[in-house]
This record gives structure tokens, C-alpha cells and sequence, in this order.
């Protein structure tokens, strides 16, 4: 623990915070860039289209109506060639018929008024004559279009008007070298101030050297309060853009004015991104609490869990055998841990169990053979036995008695062994056989048969003689010419050792009684036993089998391991 | 591997519905906001924007009109101008600001008959969350968010300071002022007189207070000169107050011996200044104060930063001179005529 690389320190549902709060941060950003972009674009090339249309549609009305009044003026001037007589009545019905022509004047070469016509009445006295002061200098065709002024020569009425001329100069009308018509210029001047652009624009009139002809803040740009961009002077038709301002000019033409169309992107522009970032703060900050909630639950359904359960895991390793485990609620991928992590400790509890269990069994199964190695019972008859071949004066076959019984007593103590080499448990069988047969009067015989690549393999001591006194006892006890045959032959990865009467059989009740029950009778230990410590160091596959036919025989069969002193501990 | 999958594709989705979640509500509250601003649909919601006025005939206050109506075309507002008959009626002007007010206004321009009496209706829009702007006249509130307006004492020395330069010798003045509740026209006296005074030249100073129509001025005009008939110098504080004493010193045949000053102009005071019986005009701009007026509106209802809370509008001095100047015709000449 902890001694590799560093390691996060971070939970779970902090990492998740980060990470939603990024991606939403992320994607607010981009989408109020993007927006904006998208939206500034559009709004420019709309507000392009709307002054361009509204510029054009100006100069078309004003185009019209300075069409209309030259026309008029032509009328005039045709008139004054063809039929100078009808002049006058000419002027009177014009005044009459159109409205918006104030006045129609007249003057000599030198300038001097010669005829005044109008709806209105004069002064009395003129003291100035705008209309004559402002006519512009007459272009080819003799044709002149002044600036707008006011009407000075009326009594008490001062129209705006626009002065157009013409030069009679052939002189053909008596004392007529030029006509003015007086055209009201309020309708153009009212128009314009009605023209708006898009959310906020307007646009004006100029003329070629720049100077404002009409322009819906005069009176403001007169008095200092605005100004009109200067660069609007040398600008070229079309549209163009400076400092979030669109101008668009158009000449006239068929005069020297210009329509400017000035439009103004939306202001409110700013006002909304702000409004837009305070939103998306708004939104950064909800995004915030949600994953932290989200967070919260997260905790509450996997991280907390986890840690209850990596504390139960810390704790069952310290106590594994007393440990009682509480199942730990949270998701659905955490209930599967906790009722995985129930089972395991369940199956290794069980299992420390059973180990334990079959320590004891082991130990008192040991304890068992121990006692059997000093089968005080055998050992009385044994002695019984000797003491009456001394008696008989036997004393070969007394000596051969206390040798057996030597050997028969080392080999089942072997220094406190409990696996010993196949060799010297069947010296053991031997001793045993020996011995019995003694006791026995030869009423049995035996056959031995050790497969020589067997003999040095490991086996649990005591094994073959349970079985043997199984067989004196309970397979040849009534018979005659008893015989028992001990087989001990490899098969495959096992040794089986067989020990095979032709008593009397047993029957299946009996083979489970011997199988299933200790014995514990004078007769030393049972084969019970020697199954159990079989099973115990090797496994449940090893053991004793009994086959058994009634009047036939008994063979029990012993299957081992292949052990040897090198690999002892490994199985 | 399954549950793994699960919790990681709940967190995705968590997540993606909190995007998604505040991407619409973003766009939601922008087009909101943007169809106020008429960008997208500019005819259908204009906002509506009331101009209320002293008076709907005189001279001064159709070009306040005018001005008016050019702002609210280049900014797209629905303005409409409102003013009582006569420029004493103060009572139907509170009508008029509330009826702006449950017309929905988005801004009122409001110009006071009197100083006092309209400060409660102004006040109750205020309180209703509509931004004022005080045009021309004052009234008696705090909430109100800009006014534009002549500086009256400014102009009112302005005429002093001519009536000093026409004339030399001993000044005997006659000041023809209307409505004496009328702040404007107190401190055009205030400040026509400390002209002459700090000028240190010897005068007299006569004030007579009329009722503001054309009539009580002639009348008011004519029993002034009665009284103090050396005086040489007459101070007309308005339009109307110009007229009628332009008219009684006409017929009084006395255009000779006395200089009117007058303030503000129509046709009449105009020719009055050709054929001599007014010597100067101070001209305020009203066209400037109804153009600033909405273009002020236009600001305060999109959340604009105001450059400032005060807009002096300038005055101008018109005499026989430049009266005829191109831009002194366009300043006291209406379009509309």
C-alpha cells in the first residue's frame, strides 16, 4: 500500500464536478462565441441591405420629384420661346394648380426682379431677396438647382424652398434672361426626417462638395451639439462601415446631391452579451450545483459505499475468523460488490472452518494411531505368546517372535513420522503378518507383492495393518486356509496398495459401518482412521475403497499419491 | 462491465441534459430580450414613447415636435406628442402622464407647466418604473433621469449683454416676464438683469409680470411705457410676451426709440426683427430638446449608459445681421411651414 506511484487524491465525485463544470463552462463559451459571431454577422449584412434599400428608395422619391419640377421647367422655358404672350397666365395657373410651387420669379440680364408670382402676399418692403442670392450657377443646359433657403420676400410666411432656374438668354421673352420656380421643400425636408434605417438610422442629403443640403439633425449639427462624420465627404457610392457605423451614399442623377444613409449597429448589442455572459454565469453557477448535488448522490450511492466496504475489507483482514459483515446499500454496481464481497468472506469462513475442523480430526486421528503403536491388547498376546514358546522351549522361533515385535514397534514409531517409505510399511505388514501367523497356528498364509518402482514412494505409517487385522478379523476369522494378498502397484500419478482375503465377504451395511465409523475396539485403531488421514494430507479423492462379495472375499484397495521425500510438502 | 457502463452513461447524461438545458434557456431569454430591441421584427414592437408639451400651436413647440419625430424615426420608437391647450393647464397635463402611463409608455418626456403641481404624476410613473426626461421645464422630482433644457440664465444674460452693446448711455429697462411661478422665466430676469448691473452702466429696471398670452403682454407692454415712458429697453421673456410687445411698441409708433430683446421666434417675431420693431432674438432649440429627448428615451429604455445626466441645449442670438445666414435659417425657420 502506498508504496508505488502517486496516487489521486481526488474523489470520485470531485472528478465528476471538474468534469461537468469544465464541459459545460466549455461548451457555454464556445456557444455564446459562436452566437455572438454568427449573430453580429447577420445583423451586419442585414443592416447593410436595409440602408441600401432605404438609401435607394430615397433617391428614387427625390429623383422623382426634381424630375417633375425640371419638367415643369421645361414647360416654361418651351413656352417662353414658342408663346412669350401667354407667359404670365402660364406662371398664374401653375401657382394655382400646384401647391408646392411657391413663387415663379423673374429677372433681367442684370439681375434686377422683374415679376413676382405667388399664392402669397409680399412685403411691403423687400429687404432681401433669398431666392435670387441662393440661385447656383448654371450648368450647360442652363438649368441651376440652389440650396434649400428660406422665401424672404412674403409677409410673414417663410416656406424652405429649393430655387431651380433656368437662362432665357436668347431673349426671346421681353424682359425675361432667367426664371426661378420656388418649389416647397417642407415635403422633401418632412420625408426625410421620417426615414428611419433599421433600429437606429436616418439618413440626409449633401451635396458634391460635401456641404449638408437638409439633414433631420441640423439644427443639433448648427448648434454644436453633433457632428456628421467627416469622411462621409469623400466617400464613394455604395455602402461602407466605420466604427460600427454604416454609410451608405447614393448620387442623384440628375442633380449634385448625394442621399446618405447612415445606420448605426444595434447599441443594445453590448448590452445584451453582457446580459448574455451574466447568463452564462448564471448557468456556470446552477452547473455547479447540479454536479455538486449530483456529486453528493454520486457519494452517497458509490463513493461512500465503496469506502464502508474497502474499511470492511481492512477490517475482515484483521480479524477474518470474528468478522460479521454488514451488507452495504448504494447502486446496483455496489450492492453486487457487497453481496460478492458476503460471499467471500462467508466461503472463507466456512473454509477457515473446515481447516480447523480438520486439524482436530487430525490431530485426534494422530493421537489414535499413536495409541495403536502400543496396542496394549496385541502386545499382552504378543508377550503371552513368547512366554509360552520360552516355556515350550520354541526359542528360535521366540527370538523371531521379539524381532517381528521390534520391528513392528520402530517402524510404527519411526521417529514420529507420519509418512514413511512404502518399504518399510510393508516391513510393518510383515511384522504384523509374522506375528499373527504365530498366534494364529499357521491357520492363514499370505502373499506379498511390491512393485519394485513403488517401494521408495511415501505412505501414512499404520495404513496396511488396519486392514490386515480387518481381514484376520472379520474375513478369515471361522475359515480354514485363510489367504490374504497384498498388492501394491502404481497407477498412473497414484500407488494402490490392496489387501485381499477369501473369508466370508461382508456385506454393504457392514463395509459403511467400517467406512463411516470409528471403531475403536480392542483392536486397535479402525480403518476409519486411516482413511480419514489419508483424505486429510492428500485430499478427498484418495482413500479406501472396499469391494466385497459374501463367500467370495473382501479386497480393500488404498489409492495414494506418488510422494516422495522431495515433494512431501507441496501436496 | 455492464455497470460500469451504466454509472459512467448516467453521468454523460446528466451532464448533456445540463447543457442542453441551459444552452435553450440562453437562447430562449436572448430571443426575448432581442424581440424588445425590435432587431427581428422592427415594425411590430416599437416601443411606445410619449412626449408631453406645454402646447401644441406655438411656434417653439412644433419644432419640439419635430425634433421629436426625427428621433423617433432614425430610432425606430412609436412616439407620440401630447400637450394641453392652453400652457397654463397643468391639470390635464397630469392626465396626459398618466395616461401614458397605463398606455404602457416606455419612457415619458415631459415638460412642466408648473414646477410643483405636476411633481405628483410625474412621480407615480417614476414609481411605476418608467424613466422620465424633463424637457424645457423643470419639475420638482428627484427620480427624474435627465433634463434638457436652455440655461435660462445663460440666455437671459445673453440678451443683457446685447441690450449693453446696442446701446450706450443710460439703460431705463422694462422687462415683460410671463407667469411669475415659472422658473424659466425667473431666471431669464435673474439673469438679464445681473448683466446690466455688473456692468456697472447706469439703469433703471421696471418688471411686469403678464399672464403668458399674447394680449395681457400688449396690455402689460403698453401700461409699462405708460408709466416709464423713458424707457429704451424692453426684455420680452417669451414668444408670446415678444409679440405683444412687439405689436405695442408698433403701434405706439416707438420702434425708433426702444430695443426689444425678445426670446424664442415664430414668423411674426421674425419680420418684427426685419422691419425693426425687435433689435435681438434669443432663439432656444427646441428642435434639439425634442430630438434629445427621445434619442435620451431610446438610451434610458436600452439600458444605455446616459453621458450625463444634464443636456444644456444652446441658444442663439438673431438679429437684422445674420438673420438670413444659412444656418441661422435653419435654426429659426421651420421645415414644416
Amino acid at each position: 500500500m502506498g508504496k508505488g506511484g502517486k496516487r489521486a487524491s481526488f474523489s470520485l465525485s470531485d472528478a465528476m464536478t471538474i468534469v461537468v463544470v469544465v464541459i459545460v463552462s466549455f461548451s457555454v463559451i464556445i456557444s455564446l462565441v459562436v452566437f455572438n459571431a454568427v449573430f453580429l454577422g447577420s445583423m451586419q449584412s442585414n443592416a447593410i441591405t436595409t440602408s441600401e434599400q432605404s438609401v435607394d428608395q430615397v433617391a428614387v422619391t427625390i429623383n422623382n420629384y426634381t424630375d417633375d419640377m425640371l419638367q415643369i421647367m421645361d414647360r416654361l422655358y418651351v413656352n417662353s420661346i414658342t408663346d412669350p404672350d401667354s407667359q404670365e397666365e402660364l406662371f398664374e395657373d401653375l401657382i394655382d394648380i400646384r401647391s408646392d410651387v411657391v413663387m415663379i420669379t423673374t429677372y433681367d440680364i442684370h439681375g434686377n426682379n422683374t415679376g413676382i408670382w405667388s399664392r402669397y402676399d409680399t412685403k411691403d418692403l423687400i429687404y432681401t431677396n433669398l431666392s435670387y442670392i441662393s440661385i447656383a450657377d448654371e450648368g450647360s443646359d442652363g438649368l441651376g438647382i440652389s440650396a434649400p433657403h428660406v422665401v424672404s420676400v412674403l409677409d410673414n410666411n417663410y416656406p424652405w424652398v429649393v430655387t431651380i432656374t433656368r437662362n432665357t438668354t436668347d431673349g426671346s421673352y421681353s424682359n425675361a434672361a432667367k426664371i426661378a420656380i420656388d418649389v416647397k421643400f417642407s415635403g422633401i425636408a418632412r420625408y426625410i426626417d421620417e426615414v428611419g434605417i433599421g433600429s437606429h438610422g436616418y439618413c440626409f442629403i449633401m451635396d458634391d462638395n460635401g456641404n449638408i443640403v437638409y439633414h433631420p439633425q441640423q439644427q443639433l449639427i448648427y448648434a454644436g451639439l453633433k457632428d456628421e462624420n467627416e469622411e462621409i465627404k469623400d466617400m464613394t457610392d455604395g455602402s461602407h462601415m466605420s466604427d460600427g457605423v454604416i454609410y451608405t451614399v447614393k448620387t442623384l442623377n440628375n442633380s449634385n446631391w448625394k442621399i446618405v444613409g447612415v445606420t448605426y449597429l444595434d447599441e443594445t448589442v453590448n448590452t445584451r452579451v453582457n446580459y448574455m455572459i451574466i447568463v452564462s454565469f448564471l448557468i456556470l453557477f446552477s452547473a455547479v450545483i447540479v454536479s455538486f448535488l449530483s456529486g453528493r448522490l454520486f457519494s452517497h450511492l458509490f463513493t461512500k459505499p465503496v469506502n464502508k466496504l474497502t474499511d470492511a475489507m481492512r477490517n475482515f483482514e484483521e480479524d477474518a475468523s470474528g468478522f460479521v459483515f454488514k451488507p452495504i446499500a448504494g447502486a446496483i454496481e455496489v450492492n453486487r460488490l457487497s453481496d460478492s464481497f458476503e460471499h467471500l468472506v462467508m466461503r472463507i469462513q466456512q473454509l477457515m472452518e473446515e481447516v480447523k475442523e480438520e486439524e482436530d480430526t487430525l490431530r485426534k486421528t494422530e493421537l489414535k494411531a499413536l495409541q495403536a503403536q502400543i496396542n496394549p491388547h496385541f502386545l499382552y498376546n504378543t508377550l503371552d505368546s513368547i512366554t509360552w514358546m520360552c516355556e515350550e522351549g520354541k526359542n528360535s522361533e521366540a527370538v523371531m517372535m521379539v524381532n517381528a515385535l521390534a520391528k513392528l514397534f520402530r517402524i510404527s514409531i519411526s521417529r514420529g513420522a507420519e509418512l514413511i517409505p512404502i518399504e518399510k510399511e510393508v516391513q510393518h505388514a510383515q511384522c504384523y503378518l509374522q506375528i499373527q501367523k504365530f498366534r494364529y497356528q499357521n491357520q492363514f498364509d499370505y502373499d506379498i507383492k511390491v512393485d519394485k518402482s513403488c517401494e521408495s514412494f511415501l505412505c501414512n505409517k499404520i495404513t496396511l495393518q488396519p486392514m490386515i487385522e480387518n481381514a484376520l478379523y472379520h474375513g478369515l476369522d471361522m475359515i480354514d486356509e485363510g489367504h490374504i494378498d497384498i498388492r501394491i502397484y502404481p497407477d498412473g500419478d497414484d500407488i494402490i496398495l490392496e489387501v485381499e482375503d477369501n473369508g466370508i465377504g461382508m456385506s454393504r451395511e457392514k463395509i459403511d459401518e467400517i467406512l463411516r465409523h470409528d471403531i475403536t475396539d480392542r483392536h486397535g485403531i479402525g480403518v476409519k482412521n486411516v482413511d480419514d488421514r489419508i483424505k486429510i494430507y492428500f485430499g478427498d479423492r484418495y482413500g479406501i475403497t472396499i469391494r466385497s462379495e459374501l463367500d467370495e472375499g473382501t479386497c480393500v484397495s488404498i489409492r495414494i499419491p506418488k510422494i516422495t521425500e522431495e515433494n512431501v510438502y507441496e501436496k | 462491465m455492464r455497470n460500469s457502463r451504466s454509472s459512467f452513461s448516467w453521468a454523460v447524461f446528466a451532464t448533456v441534459v445540463v447543457i442542453l438545458l441551459a444552452i435553450t434557456s440562453g437562447i430562449f431569454i436572448f430571443m426575448k430580450k432581442s424581440q424588445n430591441s425590435a432587431l427581428f421584427n422592427a415594425d411590430l414592437n416599437r416601443d411606445y414613447v410619449a412626449v408631453i408639451g406645454k402646447s401644441e400651436k406655438s411656434s417653439f413647440w412644433i419644432s419640439v415636435s419635430s425634433g421629436a419625430r426625427a428621433a423617433a424615426a432614425e430610432y425606430n420608437l412609436d412616439m407620440r406628442f401630447i400637450a394641453p391647450d392652453s400652457e397654463e393647464d397643468y391639470v390635464s397635463q397630469n392626465k396626459m402622464i398618466r395616461d401614458a402611463i397605463d398606455d404602457g409608455a416606455k419612457a415619458i418626456i415631459f415638460s412642466a407647466i408648473d414646477y410643483n403641481a405636476n411633481s405628483a404624476a410625474i412621480n407615480e410613473a417614476i414609481a411605476a418604473g418608467i424613466p422620465v426626461v424633463v424637457i424645457d421645464s423643470d419639475v420638482n422630482s428627484d427620480g427624474v433621469s435627465c433634463r434638457i433644457m436652455t440655461d435660462n440664465y445663460e440666455a437671459g444674460r445673453m440678451a443683457g449683454l446685447q441690450a449693453l452693446e446696442d446701446n450706450n448711455g443710460k439703460l431705463v429697462i422694462g422687462v415683460v416676464n410671463y407667469d411669475i411661478n415659472s422658473a424659466n422665466g425667473q431666471e431669464r430676469e435673474r439673469g438679464f438683469c445681473d448683466a446690466v448691473r455688473e456692468s456697472g452702466r447706469d439703469c433703471e429696471i421696471y418688471t411686469i409680470n403678464c399672464p403668458s398670452t399674447k394680449d395681457d403682454a400688449y396690455e402689460g407692454t403698453c401700461r409699462l411705457l405708460e408709466e416709464h415712458p423713458d424707457i429704451n429697453v424692453i426684455a420680452a421673456l417669451n414668444e408670446l410676451m415678444s409679440l405683444g410687445s412687439g405689436y405695442a411698441i408698433r403701434d405706439m409708433g416707438l420702434k425708433q426709440s426702444v430695443d426689444i430683446y425678445a426670446f424664442d421666434s415664430n414668423v411674426i417675431s421674425v419680420g418684427m426683427l426685419e422691419t425693426g420693431e425687435i433689435d435681438g432674438l434669443v432663439v432656444q432649440n427646441p428642435y434639439s430638446m425634442g430630438y434629445l429627448g427621445v434619442e435620451t428615451a431610446y438610451q434610458l429604455i436600452n439600458g444605455i449608459q446616459l453621458p450625463s445626466d444634464r443636456i444644456d441645449t444652446t441658444t442663439t442670438y438673431v438679429n437684422y445681421a445674420n438673420m438670413y445666414d444659412i444656418d441661422i435659417q435653419r435654426m429659426i425657420f421651420r421645415f414644416d411651414e
